[in-house]
C-alpha cells in the first residue's frame, strides 16, 4: 500500500513538474513585461528548527505562509494568535469560523499537492494522527518544509501551543493560553476515588470505542472520569458488544454525530442507562486534541460531578 | 444389483447429511459458549442472560442463515452456469447487493426494510446484467462469464467506493466495516429475515434441483429433455439474487462462501443437485459460524470482520482444491 501510494506520488510528482516547467516556458515566453519585477527571491532569513519526529527543518525565521494538514493544528494555529498567516487548510477544518474562508488543499487524509504547491508555503504542519508519511515525503522532496508534530495527549497540545508560539513568534500569547489552560485543568481535578467509569461510544454500529492508545483514555482523567476500555490495544477498536455489556459503565458519553445519537442497545441493563447518566459531547472537540479539549473535558466533569460545580 | 447400488449410495447419503446435521450442532453450541465473555454453562444471571440471548445468539443463527444462503446460491449459479467458478462474490451479484444497501443506508436511512429490498434488487440487476453480458450468439462460455462477473464487480466496486468518498465521515467508517463482511449487527429482525430467504431459496433450489441435474450436461440437451430452460433460469437467479439480497443486507459481503462450500459437497457427495443443495446449506452455515467464531475471540474484547476471517480459510483452501483436481 504505502509503496503503491509512493510510486503514484512520485508519477504525481513527475506530473507536476512536467506542469511547472510548461507553466514556466509560457510565463518567460509570454507574461515577461506583464509581471516585470515579480517576487525576484530576496534571500530571507532563516533558521532551523527540530520538529516531533526528529527532523531538522529549514523554516523563514518570519513565517508568512502556513499550510495545515490537520483541523486540530488549525484550531493551534488560530489559538496563539497567528491564524491570519494561514493559506491554506483542509475540508474537515471548520473552528475558528475564520478558518473557513481560507484556501482548501483537500481533506486530512487526501490533501492535493498541486494546491499545496501553488500557495507557495513557508511551512506545512502534520500531524502523525493522518498517518500520511509518504506524501510528507513528496512534500519534502518538493523542497516545502515539513513540520510534522504529534500532539496525543493533553499534555501534548500544551506543548504544541508553545512550539507553535515560538515558530510563528508569537510566544507570549502562546504561554498567556498555556498557563490559562492549565489552571482550567488544575481546577478540574478530583480525587481518584471519584472518578466515574465511563464509557465513551465513537459509532453505536459497529461498536467503536476508546483504546489503550487513544489521547482521550488519560486525558478523561482530568475530569474525574475513567474510560472502562482504558486497557484495550489500539486507539479506536471495535469492540465487542458482549464485552460492552459485561463492563457495566456507570455513564456513556456518546461522541455527538447523526449516527451516534443512541446507546447501542448493549447496554440496555447498565448502570448508566438505568441511572439515565448518557452525555452527547460535541465531535470536533472531543476528538481534537486542541485547545477546546479543555471545554471538552470541563463539560464532562460537569455532567459526571454536578455537585462540585 | 442396480437397486442395490442405488440404496447404498442412497444410505450413504442419508448417512453423510445426519453426520453434518450433527457436526453443524456441535458447532453451533460451541460458538454459544465460547466469545468475548465467558459465560458459566448453568444459573445465568441477567446480565450473563442478555448477553447470550440478546447479543451472542442472533449474531450466531444470522451467521448460520447467512452461510446458508452464500452456499446455497454458489452451489444453483455453478450449475446453472455450468461454470465451478460461478459465486456470488465473483461474479458481482454481492456487490450489487452491496451497493443496494449502501443506497438504501444513504437515502433511506429510517425503513429498516429499505435495506433488504435495495439489496435484493441490486443482486437481481447484476446478475441479470452479468448473464446478458456473458451470454453471446454462440452461448456462453466459461471465460466471458467469469470477465463479464469481473467487469461487473470491479465497476460496482468504483461506484461503492466513489460514494464512501462522497458519505460523510462518521457514516464512511461505519461502512467501509460492514463492507468486508461483519455479522456485529445482528438484529432479531435481520435474524427472521435471513432465516426466511435461506428456507426459500433453498426450497426454490431443491424443486429446480432435477432441472440443474439436467442443464449441467446443457442447456440444449435439458431442453430435449422437456426442461423449460427459461423458467430455470429466473427461479435460479431469483432465488440466488433473494438470498444473497438478504445475507449481505444484514452482514455486508463475506466471500469465498459460496464458492468453497459447492466445491466440497460436491467432492464427498458428487453432483447430484438434489444432495449438493442441501448438503451446501448446512455446510455453509458450519463454515460461517466457524469464521465467525473465530471472527469473534481471536482478538477479543476487540472484533475482526467475518469477511476477513472466511478469505484467509477461503483462499488457501481453493488453492488446494483446484491443484487437487
Amino acid at each position: 500500500m504505502k509503496t503503491r501510494n509512493f510510486s503514484f506520488n512520485s508519477r504525481c510528482q513527475n506530473a507536476i513538474f512536467s506542469a511547472i516547467f510548461l507553466l514556466t516556458a509560457f510565463c518567460l515566453a509570454g507574461c515577461r513585461t506583464a509581471h516585470d519585477v515579480a517576487e525576484q527571491p530576496v534571500s530571507v532569513p532563516t533558521r532551523t528548527v527540530t520538529d516531533e519526529l526528529g527532523r531538522t527543518v529549514t523554516i523563514p525565521v518570519n513565517l508568512k505562509r502556513a499550510v495545515s494538514l490537520a483541523p486540530n493544528l488549525t484550531e493551534n494555529i488560530f489559538a496563539v494568535g497567528a491564524g491570519d498567516r494561514l493559506v491554506g487548510v483542509t475540508t474537515f477544518c471548520n473552528y475558528p469560523d475564520a478558518a473557513k474562508s481560507i484556501a482548501k488543499i483537500g481533506d486530512t487524509m487526501n490533501p492535493n499537492m498541486e494546491s499545496i504547491v501553488a500557495l507557495r508555503p513557508d511551512i506545512v504542519f502534520v500531524s502523525t494522527a493522518s498517518q500520511i508519511e509518504a506524501f510528507m515525503k513528496t512534500l519534502a522532496a518538493n523542497g516545502i518544509a515539513v513540520y510534522v508534530t504529534n500532539p496525543d495527549s493533553l499534555e501534548g497540545v500544551l506543548r504544541n501551543l508553545r512550539q507553535l508560539g515560538d515558530l510563528f513568534g508569537t510566544g507570549e500569547r502562546a504561554e498567556e493560553l498555556t498557563a490559562e489552560l492549565q489552571a482550567r485543568i488544575d481546577k478540574l481535578k478530583q480525587p481518584d476515588s471519584n472518578r466515574v467509569r465511563v464509557f465513551v461510544q465513537i459509532s453505536r454500529e459497529p461498536l467503536f470505542t476508546i483504546g489503550k492508545q487513544a489521547f482521550l483514555t488519560a486525558a478523561l482523567e482530568n475530569a474525574g472520569a475513567e474510560s472502562v476500555t482504558a486497557g484495550v490495544e489500539s486507539a479506536y477498536p471495535k469492540l465487542s458488544k458482549e464485552t460492552a455489556s459485561a463492563l457495566n459503565p456507570e455513564a456513556l458519553i456518546l461522541s455527538e454525530s447523526p449516527d451516534n445519537m443512541e446507546p447501542n442497545a448493549a447496554f440496555r441493563n447498565s448502570p448508566a442507562i438505568r441511572n439515565g447518566r448518557v452525555y452527547k459531547v460535541n465531535a470536533d472537540i472531543l476528538s481534537r486534541p486542541g485547545p477546546r479539549l479543555v471545554d471538552a473535558l470541563e463539560q464532562i466533569a460537569r455532567d459526571l460531578h454536578p455537585a462540585q460545580r | 444389483m442396480r437397486k442395490k447400488k442405488f440404496q447404498n449410495s442412497r444410505n450413504r447419503a442419508l448417512g453423510l447429511f445426519g453426520g453434518l446435521a450433527v457436526l453443524l450442532l456441535i458447532v453451533l453450541v460451541a460458538a454459544a459458549m465460547l466469545g468475548a465473555e465467558s459465560l458459566p454453562l448453568f444459573d445465568l444471571n441477567e446480565q450473563q442472560h442478555s448477553i447470550l440471548f440478546d447479543i451472542r445468539l442472533p449474531r450466531i443463527f444470522l451467521g448460520a442463515c447467512v452461510g446458508a444462503s452464500l452456499a446455497v446460491a454458489g452451489a444453483g449459479l455453478q450449475s446453472l452456469l455450468r461454470n465451478p467458478l460461478a459465486e456470488p462474490y465473483l461474479l458481482g451479484v454481492s456487490n450489487g447487493a452491496a451497493l443496494g444497501t449502501m443506497l438504501a443506508f444513504v437515502f433511506f436511512e429510517q425503513f429498516e426494510l429499505s435495506r433488504p429490498t435495495l439489496a435484493f434488487a441490486g443482486a437481481g440487476l447484476a446478475t441479470i446484467a452479468v448473464y446478458r453480458m456473458a451470454k453471446s450468439g454462440a452461448g456462453m462460455n466459461v471465460e466471458r462469464l467469469v470477465l463479464s462477473g469481473v467487469i461487473v464487480t470491479t465497476f460496482l466496486s468504483s461506484v461503492i467506493v466513489m460514494l464512501t468518498t462522497l458519505l460523510d465521515a462518521a457514516k464512511l467508517r461505519s461502512f467501509t466495516f460492514w463492507l468486508l463482511g461483519d455479522l456485529s449487527q445482528a438484529t432479531r429482525m435481520g435474524v427472521y429475515l435471513s432465516f426466511a430467504a435461506a428456507i426459500a431459496g433453498t426450497a426454490v433450489m431443491m424443486s429446480q434441483a432435477r432441472a440443474l441435474n439436467l442443464m449441467m450436461v446443457g442447456e440444449r440437451d435439458a431442453f430435449d429433455f422437456g426442461v423449460e430452460v427459461g423458467r430455470v433460469r429466473i427461479l435460479v437467479f431469483g432465488a440466488a439474487s433473494l438470498v444473497v439480497g438478504a445475507a449481505v443486507a444484514a452482514s455486508g459481503s463475506v466471500g469465498y462462501v459460496g464458492l468453497i462450500v459447492p466445491h466440497l459437497v460436491r467432492l464427498s457427495v458428487g453432483s447430484d443437485n438434489r444432495l449438493v443443495v442441501p448438503f451446501s446449506a448446512i455446510a455453509g452455515a458450519i463454515f460461517v459460524v466457524f469464521a465467525d467464531t473465530i471472527a469473534r475471540t481471536a482478538i477479543a474484547p476487540r472484533e475482526l470482520p467475518v469477511g476477513a476471517v472466511t478469505a484467509l480459510i477461503g483462499a488457501p483452501m481453493f488453492i488446494y482444491l483446484l491443484r487437487r483436481n
